[in-house]
């Protein structure tokens, strides 16, 4: 390395150089220095680099709106229950909210009333055929009580899930257009990969997510209809493997439930019974096709 | 010193920037969770301006006691967090590596743009111990960087024996 044409840069001035906090005279003297130090140039450079990819990672944190509630965080009273330190499961608490809130809000929480009413319609129907199943079908006393309860269980985590997300802001973690890391994150953290291609029903593929599930990570895959309408499909590992298929509707939402390979599936949506049924079994065919062994 | 609404309302203005921030922090945890600790920050930062305990003299100094509150809080929440997932990019697994003030220090520098006496007065250190603390990030994310084969650069972790550490 060559003797510095001027006075002596420590570390400290490359990194204070790299941040942007050096007067004019002392970034020349440094500029000068780097010409002559092609090492010190590109750690510099690489140091930049981690700067940018910090940067790209989260500066689109900025472009999201925070919760009202998170605004004007630092006005509210808190509780005297303790939620300061609670994390975030007290957002939206009576007296949290500011007091005036905007239309959009109100008939957002509308549409969203409406979705979870129709899901508590379809549990209920879907908790009465099991009950029911459970009363007259007498050669069946020996099955197992989780081969009658967690179906009900399944649909009823399908129809939180969706009623949750289909109409979020971000209805999915990963869109579409990343589907090959889409797949291999629910391989990692629910098991199963394979990823139905509804098109020739009219269903896009929006993305997916990750959901809560009982002894696991759930998932849950979004499609779109033209017309807008979206459809879920739910899916997390199931307690008992008997093969079985079954349909709920009701309040415009139905759910159509089977299971395949290790793996408990709920497709639900605002489509009629004959559509659901379709896009089901095709999803299906294509489920069991997936997990065939080579 | 700045009135009250003056400080509530530069709060309201930079949460997009705490959030920001609260996930960066994380490293890989969820946006309810940082979310929640933002506002579990700023509840306990108005507290502490309601009852006097805290008097930041102007609206940057109500930022940065946020800031501090922020930091405060992840310290302790963030203990337990699981660290990022497959999904997350390469940068986020080399933060999620860093010791917890140095990954502070160098988002506060790097990210927020605070100058190193701000920066340090957030992270509760001095400061000299700043450069050290990004030097010991930096150096620690080119390493990683290098060993997960991220980015095959020799120079993100070359030797930088012609150059005297600050202590």
């Amino acid at each position: 390395m060559t003797t510095p044409p001027s006075g002596f840069v420590e570390e400290a001035d490359l990194h204070a150089f790299v941040d942007g906090i050096l007067d004019p005279d002392q970034r020349r003297r440094v500029e000068e220095h780097l010409l002559h130090h092609p090492e010190d140039a590109a750690l510099v450079e690489s140091w930049r680099r981690q700067n940018a990819a910090i940067r790209a990672v989260y500066e689109p944190i900025l472009r999201e709106v925070p919760a009202p509630s998170l605004r004007s965080a630092a006005a509210q009273v808190s509780t005297p229950s303790g939620a300061i330190e609670s994390g975030a499961t007290h957002w939206g608490r009576p007296g949290v909210l500011p007091r005036v809130r905007r239309r959009e809000d109100i008939l957002a929480q509308q549409r969203r009333q409406a979705i979870f009413a129709s899901v508590l319609a379809v549990l209920a129907v879907a908790a009465v055929a099991a009950l029911a199943t459970f009363i007259f079908a007498g050669r069946s006393e020996h099955r197992p009580i989780a081969a009658i309860s967690a179906p009900q269980g399944y649909v009823a985590r399908a129809g939180l899930t969706y009623a949750t997300y289909v109409s979020d802001q971000h209805p999915v973690e990963i869109d579409a257009s990343r589907l090959e890391e889409l797949s291999n994150w629910l391989k990692v953290r629910v098991g199963f990969s394979k990823v139905p291609d509804l098109s020739q029903q009219g269903m896009r593929l929006l993305g997916g997510r990750v959901a809560p599930g009982v002894a696991a990570p759930a998932g849950f895959l979004i499609y779109e209809r033209p017309d807008g309408g979206r459809l879920g499909l739910y899916f997390e590992r199931s307690v008992a493997t008997i093969s079985q298929q079954a349909s709920k509707s009701g309040s415009g939402v139905t759910a159509i439930e089977w299971r395949t390979a290790d793996f408990a599936f709920v497709l639900i949506g605002p489509l009629s019974l004959d559509l659901m049924q379709t896009a089901a079994e095709k999803a299906a065919a294509q489920i069991i096709g997936a997990s065939q062994p080579q | 010193m700045s009135n009250y609404a003056d400080i509530l309302a530069e709060l309201s203005e930079a949460t997009p920037a705490f959030r920001r921030y609260a996930r960066a922090l994380g490293a890989g945890v969820g946006l309810v969770v940082a979310d929640g600790l933002v506002q579990s920050a700023l509840q306990g930062l108005g507290a502490r301006l309601r009852a006097r305990e805290a008097s930041p003299s102007d609206t940057e100094a109500a930022r940065i006691e946020a800031y501090k509150s922020i930091t405060a809080l992840a310290a302790h929440k963030f203990q337990a967090a699981s660290g990022p997932g497959p999904r997350h990019p390469p940068i986020v697994h080399g933060l999620a590596g860093l010791d917890f003030t140095d990954r502070a220090v160098l988002l506060l520098v790097s990210l927020e743009g605070f100058g190193y006496a701000a920066a340090a007065d957030i992270a509760g250190i001095s400061r000299e111990k700043i450069v050290l603390r990004l030097q010991r990030a930096r150096a620690a994310l080119a390493s990683w960087t290098a060993n997960s084969g991220g980015i095959p650069d020799a120079t993100l972790v070359r030797s930088t024996a012609h150059l005297r550490v600050v202590k």
